[in-house]
């Protein structure tokens, strides 16, 4: 314990590792089933749960992952993907959502960091950061073993899983369900909102050629790995806020396929 | 070897909406190869769908061998249509031929993959590695098992979907549309195949806009607009639009 008390960095620098290979795993499997725009939805939703949690003396962990639960289910009972209307519903109750948050801080008479919450504040993560990246993490891991071959088919060919008796409703759920986790976990090491860069950036890169998306997550999760270390050492040698720097090295790592050619 | 009888069936998407369908009887008969033709908005989807067992119809029953669809929705397969898939989704075409292998089942034991069926049963794992391959050789596509989906043309994912419907145990093949968007060769060569697994002793019911030569590759034509137009064999049927004097109505709301 005074090994880890003495090296401050060592568990942001765990808490980069882990969400430096579960975000671009997670970005994979949500790009494949092209529900991208679910993913800032939710990350838009958590704050509201946030405050809420904070105000009743809950987690606020908790409150985040259902209120991101709940945006998504809600954008989900109101459209669907093939619906003209999709995008502007879910970008409505996202701006809605993220307003709400706002609105009730004050009423609730409660303190929130928001810039640590939107943004990340990794360098000041502590234990109870940790154990929620873990639990994020084993719980992709748990949907990945008993799920992958449902979360394939569906993402292939969502009419033909139901017809098989895939419930696809119930995976969807539980897609949503781990996002909001996901998401709720990168709080402290990219923040809520800068949590999309380390979601789709790596895919980009991962997701070129693979023949299956078992190996186009590992090649995400690596470029993600490589892409949040990167971020982590920038900025503790020239005392940048870690999240920022991390989503700009996302930006720049666009240009690796270019290079490339 | 299976039959499917669908009697008077009436379906509405909506309570107060009109219905899709109205009191649409057909009859699949084993090692038939059917024609579904109707114009855009004639209901051949819906009717597929109903016929899986996807949607429930408000009216009417369908029955295979006698028995209820719901006890046997096993026996009936569904190849949706192009646009309701993922093209650009990671996987191989031997994958992709492999999914076809979940069944319509609440219990795991079904599955030949299962640790534990693979211990009961060790055979089942290598009978159905080799249907995987015999599958894939009889669409035509054994040489592509390892090409990913997106790289492949137009023809040739619809015949990786075509195998994939195929994987499954059914008995009867529904195929939504699966020359859409198909160049004329590539159609040919996918009737040819449909058309052998027919004489093989499958059943298929393949829905099409085609109104063209085509249909004389079909034992029977099926024509729909919301309701069965006319019932027969391809000449059949021309006969008969012209006898009710609707074929040249509808023929310019079909499109190729």
């Amino acid at each position: 314990m005074s090994f880890i008390n003495n090296n401050w960095w060592l568990v942001p620098l765990i808490i980069t590792i882990f969400s430096g290979i579960l975000c671009p795993a997670m970005g994979t499997v949500l790009i494949t089933h092209k529900r991208l725009l679910q993913v800032n939805l939710i990350s838009h939703c958590v704050l509201p749960g946030l405050a809420l949690a904070l105000a009743l003396g809950i987690h606020p962990s908790i409150g985040g992952v259902i209120s991101g639960l709940l945006g998504s289910v809600i954008a989900e009972s109101l459209t669907n993907r093939k619906s003209e209307n999709y995008e502007a519903v879910m970008n409505t109750i996202l701006a809605g959502m993220l307003g709400f948050g706002v609105l009730i801080i004050p009423l609730l008479g409660i303190r929130i960091d928001l810039e640590a919450v939107l943004f990340g504040d990794l360098l000041t993560a502590n234990f109870g950061d940790l154990l929620r990246t873990i639990i994020a993490f084993l719980v992709f891991i748990l949907l990945m073993t008993f799920g992958y071959e449902k979360v394939v088919y569906v993402g292939l060919d969502p009419e033909g899983a139901s017809a098989s008796g895939i419930n696809v409703s119930l995976l969807n759920l539980a897609l949503s369900f781990t996002t909001a986790l996901v998401i709720v976990s990168s709080m402290s090491a990219v923040g809520v909102i800068l949590v999309i860069a380390l979601l789709s950036t790596p895919t980009l890169l991962g997701l070129n050629k693979a023949h299956s998306l078992r190996i186009a997550m590992m090649r995400s999760s690596f470029f993600g790995l490589c892409i949040s270390l990167l971020g982590f050492i920038l900025s503790l040698v020239f005392n940048l806020s870690p999240g920022p720097a991390i989503s700009v090295i996302c930006v720049a790592s666009l240009l690796i396929p270019k290079l490339r050619k | 070897m299976a039959t499917l009888v669908a009697e008077n069936l009436t379906f509405a998407y909506a309570k107060k909406s009109k219905p899709v369908l109205n009191k649409v009887s057909v009859e699949i008969k084993p090692g038939t190869l059917t024609a579904l033709v109707g114009p855009n908005g004639a209901g051949k989807s819906t009717l597929l769908r109903i016929l899986q067992g996807q949607n429930t119809p408000d009216k009417g029953e369908i029955k295979i061998d006698g028995e209820n669809l719901y006890r046997s929705r096993a026996l009936v397969a569904l190849m949706p249509q192009r646009s309701s898939m993922n093209w650009k989704f990671p996987i191989t075409v031997e994958k992709l031929v492999s999914l076809g292998q979940i069944k319509y089942s609440k219990s795991r034991s079904n599955n030949p993959f299962q640790i534990k069926t693979l211990l009961a049963y060790p055979n089942s794992w290598i009978n159905k590695c080799c249907e995987l391959e015999a599958t894939m050789q009889r669409v035509g596509i054994a040489s592509l098992a390892n090409r990913r989906l997106d790289s492949l043309s137009g023809g040739q994912q619809q015949r990786a979907l075509l195998a994939k419907t195929l994987m499954s145990p059914a008995k009867i093949f529904l195929l939504d549309e699966p020359c859409a968007a198909l160049d004329p060769p590539a159609k040919e060569d996918f009737l040819k195949i449909v058309r052998q697994l027919a004489d093989a002793g499958l059943s298929l019911l393949v829905s099409s806009h085609d109104w063209g030569d085509s249909l004389n590759n079909y034992d029977q034509v099926i024509v729909l607009d919301k309701s069965v137009l006319a019932v027969g064999s391809p000449d059949q049927i021309q006969d008969k639009l012209e006898a009710i004097n609707i074929s040249s109505i509808n023929e310019n709301n079909f499109c190729d």
